[in-house]
């Protein structure tokens, strides 16, 4: 036994290093840090000036009373979960359709599908920006004008008349568009993976289309919608770069775009450059998406999924 | 149950003819081996029967009614896989209650169906399994509770005991030929196993590059193989296939490898009289020789020098080497011959095989087609 926990320790050492230093090592110093008052950087006076809880107390305050804040908290909690479900649902309904047409045409429409994901940021942040420009230029807007829908340019993710929903239906849709086809890869590959006599067998006991899609290709890849959806979960809660790009060219309102991952970087990097307070933030972030993951796996029964090693080393 | 009708069958993939204009019949009940070797055509064969391919020509029946466009779960059939198929996220129970599930069937008749057909095949112990959790057999008994459940008119086999070892493999299949003529339904069954079709089947058909070449029970296959295909793909070792030259000075006789003259028999001369071939295609099976000192009156005899011999326990194969042929010849074990020791042939009265060279049809049939035209 001690032997095979010897030789397990060897295998898996160069990853638990990898972990210990970009992971476990920044997460001690950003607790470390959001106990501190530390802002602008200030490092050598104010890293090892201990405030307490002040920040946390901050954060609670801001939470409380702060109707900006509120607004992130609504964004994050919106964005989340819709974007969510677009990936991992519009991912499996993707996967499916091209499935189950012709070869040919299915390799053209996923790296159609690809494309969002392998435009730069840049690039992709200024697509959009030109798509809901507030001018009459704007594509959407000189779109609209042409077919007359509507009179006058609508200023799309910025118009308060049209607040949040307007700004939560870009942000959604403008990441739900870079993160569907990740799902939807995996999904597919799964789906190739499922030996062709299993969907013909289901075809000669009398299943119709949708119900091969339900008692045979979903319930086999239940493994991989369990990781598809923990992994967009944790990467919708902590990331944030498109939609710095959006909010920061004002494609959508600054606080309606904001979730609390976006509130975190650009209160520690950009506006303020609070880095303790910021710290504070984050660590209740970390807190909330381990919570949510573990919660995640739960409920998918995850456990019940867990099959034995395949032989015993 | 019902009778299976194809009726000038082509099926193509792009340029690929699978199956080349068949007409078929698989009769009411029986239990029909359909024999070939790897990419025959005969899978193809058993999904057009099926409904999972459609035919590029041709029609199919089910007694009277016409299947041609109907979909698999139109044609109420069950098909058993060469690797089973079984659902791996369901139990052995649901993967058997699935087809019954998909039609709406009430779940107590459900329940009662497939405890009924798992105990009938054995595996009532094993419905709270998945498959992966099953042996091959266990596997293999599985997938055919759930083409049975349905209780199907046609039950199509593609290859079900190629995965299993020798000896379940024999157990099995007489166990399946039992099941098959206790429902009475139609059984097609797809394999390469010449053994397994002919200890199985009511009728062999055999097929290459999806072309039938001949369709008769068992025996007929066995002994008259209708050409030169049907002669070197039945039998262990297969047939000894060899062209010769013929000479009609008084009769049609064979000049052999090793210089013997053999005239033929009565049911051959006449319709070598008839097409006065310059050549023929020579066959006969290595178990209907045997290796003699001197030559028997009236036996075609071959001179040859040995060349190996196979001890097999129960019997030899002597590998005899006559001109640039080899022949191989079943001995009983005592018989041994050295290596290069100069031996006869002689093969048993009536066994000797004769095709013509150009179709490679056996000239019984030809003969006989004579005889029936007229
Ligand atoms: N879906 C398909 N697309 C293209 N060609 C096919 C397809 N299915 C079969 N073929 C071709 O048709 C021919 C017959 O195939 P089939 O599967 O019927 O052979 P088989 O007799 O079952 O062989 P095996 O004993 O190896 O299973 C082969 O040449 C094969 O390559
Ligand atoms: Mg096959």
């Amino acid at each position: 036994m001690a032997r095979r926990g010897r030789q397990a320790l060897f295998f898996l050492l160069p990853m638990l290093i990898l972990v210990v230093a970009f992971y476990i090592l920044p997460l001690v110093l950003t607790a470390w840090i959001s106990f501190t008052p530390l802002t602008n950087w200030r490092v050598r006076d104010q890293l090892v000036d201990f405030v307490g809880l002040e920040n946390y107390v901050n954060l609670y305050y801001l939470a409380r009373y702060d109707p900006d804040f509120h607004k992130v908290l609504q964004t994050t909690l919106v964005f989340v979960v819709l974007t969510l479900f677009i990936n991992v649902v519009g991912g499996l309904v993707l996967a499916i359709l091209t499935y189950l047409i012709d070869e040919r045409i299915s390799l053209g429409y996923r790296l159609l599908w690809l494309l969002p994901r392998m435009t730069p940021l840049a690039v992709f942040g200024l697509l959009w920006y030109y798509f809901f420009y507030g001018g009459p230029q704007g594509t959407l807007n000189s779109f609209f004008l042409k077919m007359g829908i509507i009179d006058e340019p609508m200023r799309w993710g910025t118009d308060p008349a049209m607040l949040p929903y307007s700004a939560w239906a870009i942000i959604v849709f403008v990441n739900g568009l870079v993160g569907v086809s990740y799902g939807m890869i995996i999904f597919y590959s799964a789906f190739k993976n499922i030996p062709r006599e299993l969907i013909i067998a289901a075809r000669v006991d009398g299943a119709k289309t949708w119900e091969v899609i339900r008692h045979i290709l979903v319930p086999i890849v239940r493994w991989h919608i369990v990781f598809v959806t923990v992994w967009q979960l944790l990467s919708l809660i902590t990331s944030y770069t498109h939609l710095f790009v959006l909010v920061q060219w004002s494609v959508v309102d600054k606080w309606y775009g904001t979730t609390l991952a976006l509130y975190v970087f650009n209160t520690a990097f950009f506006d303020v450059k609070n880095q303790g307070f910021a710290a504070a933030a984050a660590v209740i972030l970390v807190i909330i998406g381990s919570i949510l993951g573990l919660l995640t796996l739960r409920i998918m029964r995850f456990s019940q999924m867990i099959s034995p090693p395949r032989g015993d080393i | 149950m019902v009778e299976v009708r194809l009726e000038g069958v082509t099926k193509r993939f792009g340029r690929v003819t699978a199956v080349n204009s068949v007409n078929l019949v698989f009769g009411d009940g029986e239990f029909t081996a359909l024999l070939g070797p790897s990419g025959s055509g005969k899978s193809t064969i058993l999904y057009l029967v099926a409904g999972i391919y459609k035919p590029s020509e041709g029609r199919i029946y089910f007694g009277d009614r016409d299947v041609t466009d109907l979909m698999p779960n139109e044609r109420n059939i069950g098909l058993v896989f060469q690797n089973y198929a079984l659902y791996p996220h369901m139990t052995v129970y649901d993967n058997i209650a699935f087809p019954l599930k998909l039609r709406r069937t009430p779940p107590e008749v459900i329940r009662d169906k497939v405890l009924e057909v798992a105990k009938f095949l054995h595996i009532s112990e094993l419905l709270d399994r998945y498959p992966a959790q099953l042996s091959g057999g266990q596997q293999q008994r599985v997938a055919l509770a759930r083409a049975l459940v349905k209780e199907p008119e046609v039950l199509l086999l593609d290859e079900p005991l190629s995965n299993l070892d020798a000896l379940l493999r024999i157990k099995i299949r007489s166990e399946l030929k039992r099941i098959q003529k206790e429902l009475g339904v139609t059984a097609i069954y797809v394999t390469h196993d010449q053994s397994e079709a002919l200890a199985m089947a009511d009728k062999v058909v055999v097929i290459n590059r999806g072309v039938i070449q001949q369709e008769a029970p068992p025996d007929t296959i066995y002994n008259e193989p209708r050409n030169v295909f049907v002669a070197s793909f039945i039998g262990s070792p297969p047939s000894n296939i060899f062209p010769a030259t013929m000479d009609y000075t008084e009769e049609p006789c064979i000049n052999l490898p090793g210089g013997t003259r053999h005239c033929v028999e009565e049911e051959y001369a006449g319709v070598l009289w008839r097409m006065k071939p310059s050549k023929v295609i020579v066959g006969f099976r290595p178990e209907h020789a045997e290796i003699v000192e001197n030559p028997v009156d009236g036996r075609p005899v071959i001179v040859g020098e040995v060349y190996t011999v196979e001890p097999l326990g129960r019997e030899n194969i002597v590998t005899v080497a006559s001109e640039d042929i080899h022949l191989k010849v079943i001995t009983p074990p005592e018989v041994r011959p050295e290596a290069g020791e100069l031996v006869y042939v002689a093969v048993e009265r009536g066994k000797l095989m004769l095709f013509d060279p150009q179709t490679e049809i056996n000239l019984k049939y030809i003969a006989r087609e004579w005889s029936q035209g007229g």
